[in-house]
């Protein structure tokens, strides 16, 4: 394992300054690192530039909007540094709170509505998990394929429409979403206590060591003991999870939950923001942090261009050329070697 | 009873399972058998599913993906992957009806730059991930972003003024709609691109270096490979293809749609490993591309005209790609595993009663101990010399295990050199007058070594016999060999199923996996002359020079082939009882053949013989190294005579100076001993012997 | 004109005569267009590809058309091409060899489908393209006509900001940029707004597909850079439900006019209730059912060769606003006949 990620990962939750700090006050050039800087160079851009950007309001606007995305990202960052990826997360987070939402509006009580949402989101992980870690198919597909069986289960019976209401029988947990404390809107308070267990089960818990080693080296995380195929299983659940929170901070946010979100490219999104901070695809390496930088990159870009009223295709467009130059500075500082490159790290 | 074991073991087409799991292109069998199901399962659902008109619509829309599929394969072989397909998809749709509905220009310079654009949105891929090292996943994620993005602006630009065109293009339309001989146009177009495809991945050079790099990208890389301009190309490859069915589509259904594209690298990469391509490269055929597409298009589209519900058909097929991936997993992993527990099939095989070895029985074999003082030759510097022979000029010649020809120096044979390396373990060996040295080698083929010690290969292929399943051209285990007086070169090829270090399997089969191959140096060509022998090994030339001498090892016989002749074409038997396994036959200066026994046989051996079944399950349960196999311990050096008589009979009963025999060689009045276990070459003085006979061939033309 | 003459000399002299026998049972009569007119319906087949099934809208229609179809006896079919126009085309593809009488198809955008509803009614299929129109008219067209929806929208922005101290704001949430529908609309607004000299129209951005969550971003940005915004104009019901979301968090429910438009379903008048919004314009989905089925029957009893009759009808608009709500006005599935 890299030694720096090791050390980010224990300020993950300590919010984002203090981990910037702490990112920048080491030598070499990561691609942490660099995505950190492309963050500062954007965001000090923006300030001098756009006139209301640097604002408190408008920084929290910003952490809103990237909020359930950054949540996404932190469940899947464990699933990509176990060598896994997850594609099912949105019909994840669709299917199982929209169903907690109808179940609410029919009377079942907010507790029970919410575990069987619960139940259906772990099961769907177990699902996963166990197509993974025991049938030994690529996590790419099972994903793929679970996803669209999930979403099509959720189309077959479980709501009425594909966009399901908030209920006011759920009102009592809208705050999830809604509203905020002491000015910082919960949903960005929801993004950071994910990060800070996250990054705590990461980094201070056994498991989350197992899920470095596993990622890091199937092979001898076996030999050494480890329960490797229960590791798998237990992040699939724990992205599901995850993404099952993500989903009821969305619903209570936007207070309905739209499952077609299903047919978008959102997953991209959310890979994006974990592997542009610097988790590899290929397992092992990186953390919390990351996930943080990546989401935060991402935000900021997006803002600046809707405060310029850019338009819809311009925004796409500026921002893949950001995340471009980003990966491709990565990949000129530190180039990959073909002697230590992993075999079908893609 | 025994007959009906008999005629089971002998009719039952045992092998043919295990020899069909091991091809290569059964590794298409789960893709192929879900397609039967899902053409069955919708055939009985739906009527005229599989009609002439509605074929048409599939197969264009399965050859347009085809096209897709087939980029993504490469890139997936190479070790990549494409996510950008779909935005190249839809940029070069909108670009080629830019330029035959509102630029107005032809097919061709529309198709011509359509390509370009494809090659030149791939290159950029390319560029990235193979000259620059980026990760291929996020890239192309990005440039998918991009591409995206690019074509909705441009779509909204142009898309109106596409649409309000309709062009009179006749040969545009015809891409789109046009059939040749009843076929849609780009089904021909594909099914050339496939064939083409198929040829350049499995037979061209620069699709094994596809190939190699896909399975280990670092030692393609340390063997010299391109590895990042191939990598870049593969990228240039799938936006080309990408740019094709994107034409074909364009021609089809001329919509610039706002989503064309959308989701199409989902769609592809399901097909891509529905079809059975590896994630991680390596691993992948045209035909699993191609079968992969029509599961996934079938699938959709019979979905869609059952009017089936999107949720319940999104259902479906989550489970049948998830099934699906499951067994082709289960198939890809345990495959070889089947094909060691099936593809070994004993036969029957009773022997009959062995001669006596008693000593005191009065048999031919009675055992004695006339070779226990032999001399050593190159004790401890020779490995597996397994035949010996000798030139003009009394140096001795033999092979060893690293793949040389050794040659000890007369007459005291106490200096050695390599002769020659060829690289194989080299088995039988003939020196001709001219001092050519004829080598059979395993896993090589038949040899020639040049009195200038140049190796030349003398033949390695023989004709494929016509119905049988696995190739046979190749020749896996020449084995022994000697040349006629007009120059042909008869050699034994002891097995076809197995490779020389697993000469123990094939005993165990006890059936007719060898052969007997003629080389003809007066035109070059090698054919095959007798086949279905017993693990055929030593060969020696008969007096009448119209016919050979040969043994077969587990068959534990010698028999006589006629090549030429009134009786050309027949085989009789010599020696039917031998109490051991033959190995190699040569020349005695007396008239008579030298016969080396390799080991001896025993009842519980020959028992088994006569039980295939419990061969058969010994094989399938218990690990290899726990079967039974003939003993090739002890030995002896027999002299027959060309009618069977045996005449004399030489055992070792120590076994110190030269423990084991797989062929002899007179000389001058010595004995040359070789054992291709042994670590040295004996030699025995013979009393009655010709001291002038040496044991050389006429070379013929060869 | 005799012969209506003599129809009704003899009606005339059937009453006298039933009114003389006043203890005669009345007569039974067939009607001769009934027969026929069933008959048509017999075995035909009608099938509809929408966009995506599972919204308010497509089930409405769906639920309007199949019970006309139960009634009439005809067949009725869904393919879903749920949300993928390459499937919606593959649909599209197979029907014009599987020639079903009636194709009823709502359109992602302009182009996608337009050589291939050319094709089908070329094969002789009748193809009714239903709120979203490509630009190749077929044998009907229902649907809205959505630039009035825009204009109805934004002249209710006017009529709020102009009247008030504040600037005139107006932030535009659109749907995708490709969609014709979300193009045609801004167009109203323009129309609007562009001859309203108080008005400034300060953003216009798309909510991607028809994103709540997108909506309610965009509306958090905007609000942060303009504090006194007077009005939004939405694109669909569905999608500000994001829109009233990010203002009732930023406590400005009661400062922002939110108007929007959609099938008038149940969301309506619950928007409406619950402040969502305050202006909203419906298309009827009841009504639009209506005409559908009305150009069903048409295209289904039509002798004519396909094309040589091309109808379009704009559904009649119904704006709902606070004062004038009624829960009776908003239907739901239930609801629907």
């Amino acid at each position: 394992m890299e030694q720096n990620t090791e050390k980010d990962g224990g300020h993950g939750g300590a919010g984002p300054m203090a981990m910037l700090s702490g990112v920048l006050g080491k030598g070499g050039f990561d691609q942490l690192r660099i995505v950190t800087l492309l963050f500062l160079a954007i965001f000090i851009l923006y300030s001098v530039v756009l006139p209301g950007f640097f604002s408190v309001g408008n920084l929290l606007t910003l952490m809103r909007t990237v909020s359930v995305l950054g949540i996404l990202g932190l469940g899947m960052a464990i699933v990509v540094i176990g060598r896994g990826i997850d594609l099912s997360m949105i019909a994840t987070l669709a299917v199982p709170s929209a169903l907690v939402l109808t179940l609410a509006a029919k009377g079942f009580g907010v507790v029970p509505a919410v575990g069987i949402g619960l139940m259906l989101a772990i099961s769907i992980g177990v699902l996963n998990g166990i197509l993974v870690a025991y049938a030994e198919i690529p996590s790419l597909f099972t994903t793929l394929a679970v996803g669209i069986g999930v979403a099509g289960i959720g189309q077959i019976g479980l709501f009425d429409y594909e966009i399901v209401s908030w209920p006011p029988a759920l009102d009592g947990i809208a705050w999830i979403g809604r509203g905020s404390f002491y000015g910082v809107p919960y949903s960005v308070l929801a993004f950071g206590v994910a990060a800070i267990v996250i990054g705590i089960f990461l980094r201070r818990t056994r498991y989350g060591m197992f899920v470095y080693a596993s990622g890091d080296n199937p092979g001898a995380t076996r030999l050494t003991g480890i329960p490797l195929r229960p590791v798998l299983v237990m992040q699939y659940v724990i992205s599901s999870c995850v993404a099952f929170f993500a989903g009821m901070v969305l619903a209570a946010s936007s207070a309905s939950m739209d499952t077609r979100i299903f047919n978008l490219t959102w997953i991209y999104d959310v890979i994006l923001v974990v592997v542009l901070g610097g988790i590899g695809l290929s397992g092992g390496r990186g953390g919390v942090a990351n996930v943080i930088i990546g989401t935060l990159l991402i935000g900021t870009i997006m803002n600046g261009l809707t405060i310029m009223n850019v338009s819809f295709e311009m925004q796409n467009l500026v921002r893949g050329l950001v995340l471009l130059v980003a990966v491709l500075a990565d990949s000129i500082i530190n180039p990959r070697n073909e002697e230590t490159a992993q075999q079908g790290d893609i | 009873m025994n007959t009906l074991v008999k005629l089971r073991y002998r009719f039952w087409p045992d092998k043919i399972f295990g020899e069909l799991l091991q091809k290569p292109w059964m590794e298409t069998a789960v893709p192929l058998l879900v397609l039967l199901l899902v053409i069955a399962f919708f055939s009985a659902r739906i009527d005229n599913f599989i009609s002439i008109t509605n074929l048409n619509d599939t197969l264009r829309q399965a050859c347009e993906l085809g096209f897709v599929v087939l980029g993504m394969s490469i890139v997936l072989i190479v070790g990549g992957i494409d996510l950008s397909v779909g935005s190249i998809y839809a940029l070069c749709n909108l670009l080629a009806l830019y330029c035959v509905n509102v630029l107005g220009l032809g097919m061709i310079s529309a198709v011509a730059i359509t390509l370009v654009a494809g090659a030149a949105l791939g290159a950029v891929n390319g560029i990235l991930v193979g000259y620059l090292r980026m990760r291929a996943f996020l890239t192309t994620m990005v440039t998918l972003i991009v591409y995206k993005a690019a074509h909705d602006m441009l779509n909204a630009e142009v898309g109106v003024a596409i649409s309000s065109n309709f062009p009179d293009a006749p040969a545009w339309d015809y891409l789109g709609f046009g059939t040749f001989l009843s076929l849609p146009v780009v089904l021909w177009v594909f099914a050339v691109v496939a064939v083409a495809g198929h040829v350049f991945l499995t037979r061209l050079r620069a699709g094994w270096h596809v190939m190699a790099i896909g399975g280990n990208r670092r030692s393609a890389y340390n063997t010299g490979l391109p590895v990042k301009r191939v990598v870049a190309l593969s990228y240039v490859a799938s936006g080309v293809f990408t740019a094709t069915a994107a034409i074909f589509f364009a021609s089809r259904l001329a919509s610039p749609g706002a989503d064309t594209g959308k989701g199409l690298e989902i769609v592809v990469l399901t097909a891509a490993i529905l079809g059975g391509i590896r994630l991680g490269g390596g691993k992948g055929s045209v035909m699993k591309a191609v079968l992969g597409t029509l599961i996934i298009l079938l699938l959709t589209n019979g979905m869609l005209r059952m009017a089936m519900s999107a949720g319940m058909s999104r259902v479906i097929l989550a489970t049948i790609l998830l099934l699906a991936a499951l067994l082709d997993i289960r198939w890809f992993k345990n495959r070889h595993k089947a094909v060691q527990e099936l593809y070994v099939s004993p036969g029957y095989m009773e022997l009959p009663p062995p001669q006596s070895t008693a000593p005191e029985s009065g048999s031919p074999f009675a055992l004695n101990d006339k070779l226990r003082h032999v001399d050593t030759i190159g004790l401890g510097e020779i490995e597996s010399p397994e035949d010996v022979a000798l030139d003009a000029d009394d140096n001795l010649y033999c092979g060893n295990r690293h793949g040389d020809i050794v040659r000890f120096f007369a007459p005291d044979y106490t200096r050695q050199e390599v002769y020659a390396h060829i690289g194989g373990q080299p088995l039988g060996i003939v020196m001709t007058k001219q001092g050519t040295l004829f080598v059979c080698v395993g896993g090589m083929g038949l040899y020639k070594v040049n009195p200038d010690r140049s190796v030349e290969k003398v033949t390695d292929e023989t004709n494929r016999s016509l119905l049988s399943i696995i190739d046979d051209s190749r020749l896996r285990l020449a084995d022994d060999l000697d040349i006629a007086p007009d120059g042909r070169i008869f050699f034994s090829e002891a097995t076809v199923r197995y490779e020389m270090h697993e000469w123990p399997t094939d005993s165990l089969e006890a059936r007719g996996n060898g052969r007997i191959i003629c080389y003809d140096p007066r035109n070059g060509k090698t054919h095959t002359c007798l086949r279905n022998l017993i693990f055929p090994n030593g060969i020696v030339m008969a007096s009448d020079g119209q016919s050979i001498l040969f043994a077969e090892s587990w068959a534990c016989r010698i028999s006589r082939y006629w090549f030429d002749g009134p009786k050309a074409g027949t085989v009789e038997p010599v020696i039917e009882n031998l109490p051991g396994y033959p190995d190699n036959l040569n020349r005695a200066s007396d008239g008579n053949y030298w016969l080396a026994i390799m080991g001896v046989r025993n009842p519980i051996f020959d028992l088994a013989m006569r039980k295939p079944g419990f061969r058969r399950r010994m094989s399938k349960k218990l690990p290899g190294d726990e079967w039974l196999a003939p003993n090739l311990n002890t030995g002896c050096i027999a002299k027959i005579s060309e009618s069977g008589e045996v005449l004399d009979v030489m055992w070792d009963l120590g076994g110190e100076n030269h423990p084991m025999i797989t062929s002899m060689r007179e000389h001058k009045g010595q004995l040359f001993i070789g054992g291709i276990h042994n670590n040295r070459i004996g030699r025995l003085k013979l009393d009655d012997a010709d001291p002038e006979f040496v044991d050389l061939k006429e070379a013929g033309n060869a | 004109m005799k012969k209506l003459l003599k129809l009704g000399m003899t009606a005339m002299l059937g009453a006298l005569i039933g009114t003389a026998q006043l203890a005669h049972a009345q007569k039974s009569m067939d009607d001769p267009l009934r027969d026929d007119y069933y008959a048509n319906f017999e075995g035909r087949k009608v099938v509809f590809v929408p966009v995506f099934m599972g919204l308010d809208l497509t089930e409405g229609w769906s639920k309007i058309m199949a019970s006309q179809a139960e009634e009439l006896g005809y067949d009725y079919e869904v393919r879903n091409s749920n949300f993928n126009t390459a499937a919606g085309a593959q649909t599209l593809t197979s029907l014009i060899s599987e020639k079903p009488d009636v194709i009823v198809v709502q359109n992602p955008d302009v182009q996608s489908y337009a050589k291939l509803l050319r094709q089908a009614e070329k094969a002789g299929i009748r193809v009714i393209q239903l709120n979203m129109k490509t630009n190749y008219q077929t044998t009907g067209f229902v649907g809205a006509d959505v630039e009035l929806i825009g204009e109805k929208q934004a002249e209710a922005a006017v009529a709020k900001c102009s009247n008030e101290a504040n600037p005139g704001k107006v932030l535009v949430l659109a749907g995708p940029p490709t969609s014709p529908f979300s193009a045609y609309m801004l167009k109203g607004y323009e129309n609007v707004l562009n001859a309203s000299p108080g008005m400034n129209l300060v953003s216009v951005q798309s909510t991607g597909d028809y994103e709540s969550s997108k909506a309610k971003s965009i509306t958090q940005v905007v609000l942060q850079q303009h504090p006194d915004l007077c009005a939004i104009l939405g694109v669909w019901d569905n999608t500000d439900v994001g829109t009233a979301a990010a203002l009732q968090e930023s406590g400005k429910a009661d400062q922002v006019l939110v108007t929007t438009s959609g099938g008038g379903g149940e969301l309506a008048c619950k928007g409406l209730h619950e402040g969502m919004w305050q202006y909203y314009v419906s298309y009827d989905v009841p009504g639009q059912g209506r005409d559908l089925n009305a150009l069903i029957m048409a295209a289904l009893q039509d002798k004519n060769p396909v094309g040589s009759t091309k109808t379009v009808l704009y559904t009649p608009l119904v704006t709902y606003t606070p004062e004038t709500l009624g829960d009776e006005r908003c239907w739901s599935l239930d609801t629907l006949r």
